[in-house]
């Protein structure tokens, strides 16, 4: 939290991080050397072809993966000295999680599993309620709380994901090929709500992925191959507003 | 705080039925088993459970009633001259050899012979007065209503004990015994059955004390002196427990429930927890979203046992009920069942032991629930 208020505004840096896999006798080298800063309220996206190392560098950037070399650091906590509870306990304040499965309970309404994870900060029932109909509103669910995730479609459930994610008001918001199981109008409304919640919220949100159609609906762009990092290209500003209306056209 | 282990069993009951079932299944079967194990050991102490005596006097060393071996029958002096005895009475114990009116070969009966005056204490339990007033007849006997088909008569009909002719002049029920049939008669008429015993001896002398409560200190008092002979003194509660102790556990039956017990408690914890685990595993996925969300590791595992626990409630509430309908069905057919609270409660526990035993081998699994794992 005492980066945000110094001089560099980065919420999330990585220096010169390296992760290899070893599978039996053979080293896989993930990614080489890569040092990266991220700015809040924009939306920041990974890019590059499948195995190129971008989810890994997701994995360690918010906590569930430990680089080789390098250290990673989020709001300020070096990550690397954070042992496993101390990183489950970051994660319930400071992080959302968006999967390109939506994984939701399949005995779960909408508005159930936006408070599951909700519930555990301690907060009050009724504050828990509340908070999880306004995410749920703000995705444009409001009138499909009380259904299952089979009575929902695919860009639904992925806008209850995104619901859950951010109810908690996280500073960080992860998300992982969050449109690629979408179809194209459902993935425009994820993204846009992606990047709203950037600009709104002052969200730092870094999304995975290699869908061509999200790259003209963010920020910056990082390209990846084999592990490095090819391109880093900051895109003009949008406004917010625009995303704002097509949000509900679905 | 949303319910996600009761919400889950309820929207995937299917996914969790097997596990329901094998909690109550094994309760089930450790219930029933119980219930007629102590049914059945419980009448191995028929004869003294079905009496109102207080205290029991047999050949010392004997360890279940129907293993008696005669005594003097001047013992009964010696029980007469304590103040705190206020009514001792003979029981004579034959084993004998009957021959019913249809045609049904021998069938070994074991012939209590006891005082059939309307004060008497042997299965003053078991025997309404007016039934046990018929037993004055000489040739009488009684039998457990149970035991009728075996004994190939009906009531009314004569038949014989060891060549000598008897009659059956009522029947009761709660008198059906281990390795044999009951059959109850006067002293007098036990007396002329037996072949084998001289006359002045008796299986057994029981009791009535003043002061029940005070039965330990009676006996305790009437076994010194060797004046009268041979002879120990239990209380009934004493000799009830080493009757019932001799054919549980000194006839292998004890260790065969126990053998039972374990397997049928293996079985069990084997489905369920294999059920849990695929409930476990068929929601990794979420769990780990839920772990990448920063709900922690012990707050998933909790959900798991509470899985568990509803599980085993459930699987306990059916079994409750089967039982119920078995016991009732038990009680239709005259089979020996009892079940005493603690043994029940005792049985529940084991079977929610099981589910939560089970409940802990599927909190392993949980380990697979690592949110880098979503990330591919």
């Amino acid at each position: 939290m005492s980066l945000l208020t110094s001089a560099t505004p980065f919420t999330l840096q990585a220096s010169s991080i390296s992760k290899s896999f070893t599978s039996g006798r053979v080293v896989t080298p993930v990614l080489h050397d890569i040092t990266l800063a991220i700015r809040p309220g924009e939306l920041t996206l990974i890019s590059g072809p499948s195995g190129c190392g971008k989810s890994t560098l997701l994995a360690i950037l918010s906590g569930l993966q430990q680089p080789d070399r390098g250290s990673a650091s989020a709001l300020g906590h070096d990550l690397s000295s954070l042992d496993t509870r101390a990183l489950e306990y970051f994660r319930l304040r400071h992080t959302g999680f968006v999967f390109q499965g939506f994984n939701l309970f399949p005995a779960l309404t909408a508005q159930q599993q936006v408070e599951l994870p909700l519930s555990y900060l301690g907060l009050p029932s009724t504050e828990v309620r509340a908070r999880a109909i306004e995410a749920l509103e703000d995705v444009g669910l409001g009138s499909r709380m009380q259904l299952r995730p089979a009575e929902l479609s695919g860009g639904e459930k992925q806008r209850v994901a995104i619901a859950r994610a951010v109810a908690k008001a996280p500073e960080l918001l992860f998300a992982d090929e969050p449109t690629s199981a979408l179809d194209a109008a459902n993935g425009q409304i994820v993204i846009d709500i992606l990047h709203r919640i950037a600009r709104t919220r002052g969200t730092t949100v870094l999304c995975v992925s290699h869908d061509p159609r999200l790259i003209s609906n963010c920020d910056r762009v990082l390209t990846i191959e084999d592990g490095r990092i090819l391109n880093d290209q900051s895109l003009p500003f949008q406004p917010a507003a625009m995303v704002g209306t097509q949000e509900h056209s679905v | 705080m949303v319910a996600l282990a009761r919400l889950t069993l309820i929207h995937e009951w299917r996914r969790f039925l097997p596990a329901m079932i094998a909690v109550g299944f094994a309760g089930l079967l450790q219930l029933l088993q119980a219930a007629l194990v102590l049914g059945i050991f419980g009448s191995a102490s028929v004869y003294i459970t079905g009496s109102t005596a207080d205290l029991w006097v047999g050949y010392p060393g004997t360890q279940s009633v129907n293993l008696g071996r005669p005594i003097d029958a001047g013992v009964e002096m010696r029980l007469r001259m304590d103040a705190d005895v206020l009514r001792v009475e003979s029981f004579r114990w034959v084993d004998a050899d009957w021959r019913g009116a249809r045609d049904t070969g021998g069938v070994s009966v074991f012939v209590s012979g006891i005082d059939a005056g309307p004060d008497g204490l042997m299965f003053a339990r078991a025997l309404p007065t007016a039934l046990r007033a018929r037993l004055a007849e000489p040739g009488a006997v009684i039998v457990d209503r149970a035991d009728l088909s075996t004994l190939g008569v009906n009531l009314g009909d004569a038949a014989t004990i060891n060549g000598q002719r008897v009659r059956v002049v009522g029947v009761t029920s709660g008198l059906r015994a281990l390795g044999g049939v009951n059959v109850l008669a006067s002293l007098a008429t036990a007396r002329q059955l037996d072949t084998t015993t001289a006359a002045d001896r008796i299986t057994y002398l029981v009791a009535k004390v003043r002061d029940p409560a005070q039965a330990g200190a009676v006996a305790a008092r009437l076994s010194n002196g060797p004046a009268f002979g041979n002879y120990s003194v239990w209380t009934a509660q004493q000799f009830a427990q080493r009757s019932q102790m001799y054919w549980m556990f000194d006839t292998g039956a004890g260790a065969g429930v126990l053998f039972l017990a374990a397997i049928v408690f293996l079985v069990g914890a084997v489905i369920t927890s294999q059920t849990l685990v695929a409930a476990v595993v068929g929601s990794i996925r979420e769990y780990a979203t839920l772990n990448a969300l920063g709900v922690g590791l012990n707050a998933l595992r909790k959900v798991v046992m509470e899985q568990a626990f509803w599980v085993g409630a459930l699987g306990l509430l059916g079994s409750s009920v089967l039982a119920g309908l078995f016991f009732a069905l038990a009680a239709h057919y005259n089979v020996p069942v009892q079940l005493s609270p603690v043994a029940a409660l005792a049985c529940l526990c084991l079977s929610m032991l099981l589910a939560l035993v089970s409940g802990l081998a599927a909190i392993r699994t949980l380990r697979h629930a690592d949110p880098a794992s979503l990330l591919r």
